[in-house]
């Protein structure tokens, strides 16, 4: 039996990069299924059909990682020994925490049913969209200078702190947003998915 | 995951709500948050500036029910210590009196790192007022 690795990258044989090309990850992602294909292990040994159900639930979790640039990042950073999440707010800037906060006082008036806030809230809506679109141009720069470093160097290093940075400041502005759409359409409405964003 | 009936009194019941002047020369403020929740929490200290005693303590924290006990524990906890006194408080002893689990330990952190931000905000103003009034003098 082959041995599975556990690695995304690895699995999929693509360069540890932040840039993926969509294309490629799709193809491989379809061949690989077909490779793991419980119908194909139907005759086989109990232990190659766990195999490979274990390839198959690789498979779709790299998928779904290496798909979103995002979630991406973020399993590249884990991996570089830059896990998210377990650095104190320090990492965040003041301005940012300061407009985070302000619009929470916004969206608490308009639950209180203030409807004066509700224009407020859709000019601080767009701010956000806008401040959204230049943390994702700013993280495809910073992809770009990983990706053209030399692996664990020094660059490669400072850009993943960097890109974590912005990563917290992406999620702070993305629950907003998230909060802020709630607020003010109620029922059912969603903005347009993470996934396909960047 | 059950909260405790701390965190669940807190929470119902928060302790402090509000917002000091934050221009008075007397006020600290630290604004801190925490990026993996999207929480953002304020808290606020009021210094009689002759014995170094917080009068008076203040929070608003948009989060979960550990962060909004954290901050409201804080406050309780903050008024009639001095400023020294106050950079004492350890996230470990939140996360004892709430009894919070290990997920939620963040949140203690989050409330610590409010305190030292108020403080330091306080102390800061303090110092940039000293030469001032000497030089009034």
């Amino acid at each position: 039996m082959p041995t599975l690795s556990n690695d995304y990258y690895e699995f999929f044989g693509l360069a540890r990069k932040l840039n993926v090309d969509q294309a490629e990850l799709q193809k491989r992602f379809y061949e690989l299924s077909r490779q793991w294909h419980p119908d194909r292990f139907s005759r086989k040994s109990a232990a190659e059909q766990a195999q490979a159900l274990e390839a198959t639930a690789i498979l779709n979790d790299g998928y779904r990682t290496l798909r979103n640039p995002v979630r991406r990042a973020e399993y590249l950073l884990k991996e570089e020994g830059f896990p998210i999440g377990e650095q104190r707010s320090k990492d965040v800037p003041a301005e940012l925490l300061e407009e985070v906060f302000e619009l929470n006082m916004m969206l608490e008036e308009l639950k209180e049913g203030d409807d004066s806030a509700r224009s407020q809230l859709e000019a601080a809506q767009q701010n956000f969209i806008g401040l959204r679109d230049s943390v994702d141009s700013e993280l495809e720069k910073l992809f770009n200078k990983y990706d053209a470093s030399e692996p664990r160097s020094e660059t490669a290093k400072q850009a993943l702190h960097e890109i974590r940075g912005v990563l917290n400041r992406r999620r702070y502005i993305e629950n907003l947003l998230r909060d802020v759409d709630r607020a003010i359409h109620p029922a059912g409405a969603q903005t347009e998915p993470v996934e396909d964003r960047l | 995951m059950a909260y405790s009936e701390k965190v669940i009194d807190h929470y119902q019941h928060p302790r402090n709500v509000g917002s000091l002047d934050k221009n008075s020369p007397d006020v600290g403020t630290g604004m801190v948050g925490a990026p993996e929740c999207g929480d953002v929490m304020k808290l606020q200290v009021k210094v009689n500036p002759e014995t170094g005693v917080i009068e008076d303590a203040k929070f608003k924290t948009f989060g979960c029910g550990s962060a909004i006990a954290s901050s409201s524990l804080a406050t309780e906890w903050l008024k009639g210590r001095t400023v020294d006194q106050a950079l004492e408080i350890k996230n470990t002893d939140i996360v004892n009196e709430l009894s919070l689990p290990p997920v939620k330990i963040h949140c203690s952190v989050l409330a610590e790192d409010a305190i030292k931000a108020a403080i330091s905000d306080y102390k800061k103003k303090q110092s940039s007022r000293k030469p001032e009034a000497v030089a009034v003098s």
